[in-house]
C-alpha cells in the first residue's frame, strides 16, 4: 500500500471514503498519526468530498426531527461548572495594642482567610454534585421507563407471533378436522345467498380457526355462537366464540379458548343473546358434521 | 422552524465565525445553539443521509446522531478542522454507509482536517459550489461518474465496484481519485 513509506495516492482517496479492507484502513489511520504529507493530502480529498457531496438533492427533515434533537439534548444538559468566584474577605483589624493583635493574630489570620473559600468551595462542590445527582436519577427513570414500555411491546409482539404461529400450524396441520358447516336442511327458507362456513380444528391443542360467508345479518342485541359438539356421547357442546358479521356477511373466530384433547363430531352455530349462552338455542342456522 | 434558511439550499448565512460561537455555547450547555446548528445544517446532513441510506427514518436516525454527537461532545468537531457544514455532510456520508454496512461509527476518517476553500456557512457562495458542483459531474466520463456515484454514495468497496462492472481493481481505484481530482480543478479554474 505504501510508496515510499506513504500511503498511495488511490488508497488515500479509498481511506477517506472509508472503503479500504479493515486491516489496512488501520494501517493508513497509524501512518496518517506520523505523517504531515499524507495528512496534508487526505485533507485535500476530504475537501474534494465535500464538493462531491453537495450534488444530493436536498431534502427537507420530518418535521418531528427537530423537536425530537431538541428533546433529546434536554435529556442530556450538560452540568457546567461554574466559574470560580474571587472571595474578597475583609480582613479583621484589631488595634495594634490589643491582646488579641499580640497574642492570637498570627494562628487565626489565615484559618480565617480560608474557612470562608473552603465552605463555599464545599457547598458549590455539593450542589454540584446533588444537580448531577438529580440528573442521574431523572435519565434512569427515564431510561426505566423506555425499557418498560420496550419490554411490554416485545412481550406483545411475542404473543402476537406465537398466536399467528398457532394460527399457521392449525390451518397447515395435515390432521386438523376440516367441517364444511352448511345451512341445515329444516332450517326453513334458504336465503339467496346461502351462508356457509368452515371450520379447522386440531383436538390435541385445542386450536381452531373458524371463517363464515354470506351471514344473514343479525337483530339487535343478538350475536352468533359457534359451538363444539363433542364426539362423545352425552357431552353437551361447548362454547367456541361468539362473532357478528360485518357488512358482507363475513365472519371469523380465531383461536377461541378451548379445552385440549375434546374430540370434535362437528360444529355448529346458533343465534344467541349478546354476551352468549351457555347452551346452544334452537334453531341452528350452520351446522357441519 | 428554520429562521434565516435558504429554502433552495437548506443553509442559513452564518458566518464562521457564528459556527465557532455556537460550538462554544454547545460547549457550555447552550441548548439553544444546537436549534441554531439543526436549522443551519439540517437539511444538507439530512439529504446527503437519505442520498446514501433512501430510507427516510433511517436518514433522520443518522441525523438525531450526528447532532447529538456535536452536542455531547463538541470539541470532537473544532474551528482549524474546516467548515462545520463540511464536515458533518462528510460525516453524514459516513455514518450512512456505516449503517449500510451495520458497522460501529468509523473514528479515524471523523478526525478529519478539511483543505477546502468552501464556505458552506455562507449561502451565495454554498449555492454557486452546488450548482458548480454538479455541473462540475456532469462533465465527468461516465465510467468515473457511475463508479464515484457506487463508492461514494452506495458504499460500495473497489473491489465490489469491480466485481460489479468487470474493471479491473486498479482501474476501478484511478477512477475515483481521478473523477474527483477532476472536480477539485474544476473547483480552481
Amino acid at each position: 500500500m505504501n510508496t515510499a513509506n506513504h500511503i498511495s495516492p488511490d488508497d488515500l482517496y479509498l481511506f477517506a471514503l472509508q472503503l479500504l479492507p479493515d486491516a489496512a484502513m488501520k494501517d493508513a489511520a497509524t501512518h496518517l498519526k506520523e505523517c504531515a504529507v499524507c495528512r496534508a493530502q487526505l485533507g485535500e480529498i476530504q475537501g474534494d468530498l465535500v464538493t462531491y457531496a453537495l450534488i444530493a438533492e436536498l431534502h427537507t427533515p420530518p418535521s418531528q426531527a427537530r423537536e425530537r434533537l431538541l428533546r433529546q439534548v434536554a435529556e442530556e444538559k450538560k452540568v457546567i461548572p461554574a466559574d470560580p468566584v474571587e472571595q474578597h474577605i475583609e480582613p479583621i483589624l484589631y488595634p495594634r495594642n490589643s491582646r488579641m493583635f499580640q497574642m492570637d493574630a498570627p494562628e487565626e489570620r489565615e484559618p480565617r482567610r480560608f474557612a470562608p473559600v473552603m465552605a463555599w468551595a464545599g457547598w458549590s462542590i455539593a450542589a454540584c454534585l446533588a444537580v448531577v445527582a438529580g440528573m442521574q436519577v431523572d435519565q434512569r427513570k427515564t431510561v426505566q421507563q423506555d425499557l418498560a414500555v420496550a419490554t411490554a411491546q416485545l412481550s406483545q409482539n411475542a404473543e402476537q407471533s406465537e398466536h399467528a404461529k398457532q394460527v399457521v400450524q392449525t390451518l397447515s396441520d395435515a390432521s386438523a378436522m376440516q367441517v364444511a358447516l352448511h345451512v341445515p336442511l329444516n332450517a326453513g327458507a334458504v336465503p339467496k345467498l346461502d351462508p356457509e362456513a368452515h371450520a379447522t380444528y386440531q383436538p390435541n391443542t385445542g386450536a381452531l380457526v373458524f371463517v363464515a360467508d354470506h351471514l344473514d345479518p343479525l337483530q339487535p342485541q343478538k350475536t352468533y355462537e359457534l359451538w363444539l359438539l363433542p364426539a362423545q356421547a352425552g357431552q353437551a357442546p361447548i362454547p367456541a366464540g361468539l362473532f357478528k358479521p360485518d357488512a358482507n356477511g363475513n365472519a371469523t373466530v380465531v383461536m377461541p379458548p378451548l379445552p385440549k384433547g375434546v374430540t370434535a363430531k362437528g360444529f355448529g352455530v346458533t343465534v344467541e343473546n349478546d354476551g352468549g349462552s351457555k347452551t346452544p338455542t334452537a334453531p341452528i342456522v350452520l351446522a357441519g358434521m | 422552524m428554520n429562521s434565516g434558511m435558504n429554502e433552495s439550499t437548506g443553509v442559513a448565512r452564518p458566518t464562521p465565525e457564528d459556527d465557532g460561537e455556537l460550538l462554544a455555547r454547545v460547549l457550555r450547555g447552550d441548548e439553544r445553539a444546537m436549534a441554531v446548528l439543526f436549522d443551519r445544517y439540517s437539511k444538507i446532513v439530512y439529504s446527503v443521509s437519505l442520498r446514501v441510506l433512501r430510507d427516510t427514518a433511517s436518514a433522520e436516525d443518522v441525523m438525531q446522531e450526528i447532532f447529538m454527537q456535536i452536542w455531547r461532545n463538541p470539541s470532537s468537531f473544532v474551528s482549524t478542522k474546516g467548515s462545520l457544514g463540511g464536515w458533518l455532510a462528510v460525516v453524514a456520508r459516513n455514518r450512512s454507509i456505516d449503517t449500510l454496512r451495520r458497522k460501529r461509527p468509523s473514528e479515524q476518517v471523523e478526525e478529519m482536517n478539511l483543505a477546502s476553500a468552501c464556505n458552506l456557512a455562507d449561502e451565495a457562495e454554498r449555492s454557486i459550489l452546488m450548482e458548480r458542483a454538479r455541473a462540475a459531474v456532469k462533465l465527468l466520463p461516465t465510467e468515473q461518474r457511475k463508479t464515484l456515484e457506487m463508492a461514494f454514495f452506495d458504499g460500495l468497496t473497489h473491489s465490489e465496484i469491480a466485481e460489479m462492472t468487470g474493471d479491473p481493481l486498479g482501474t476501478v481505484k484511478t477512477r475515483i481519485r481521478s473523477a474527483l481530482l477532476t472536480l477539485r480543478k474544476a473547483f480552481q479554474a
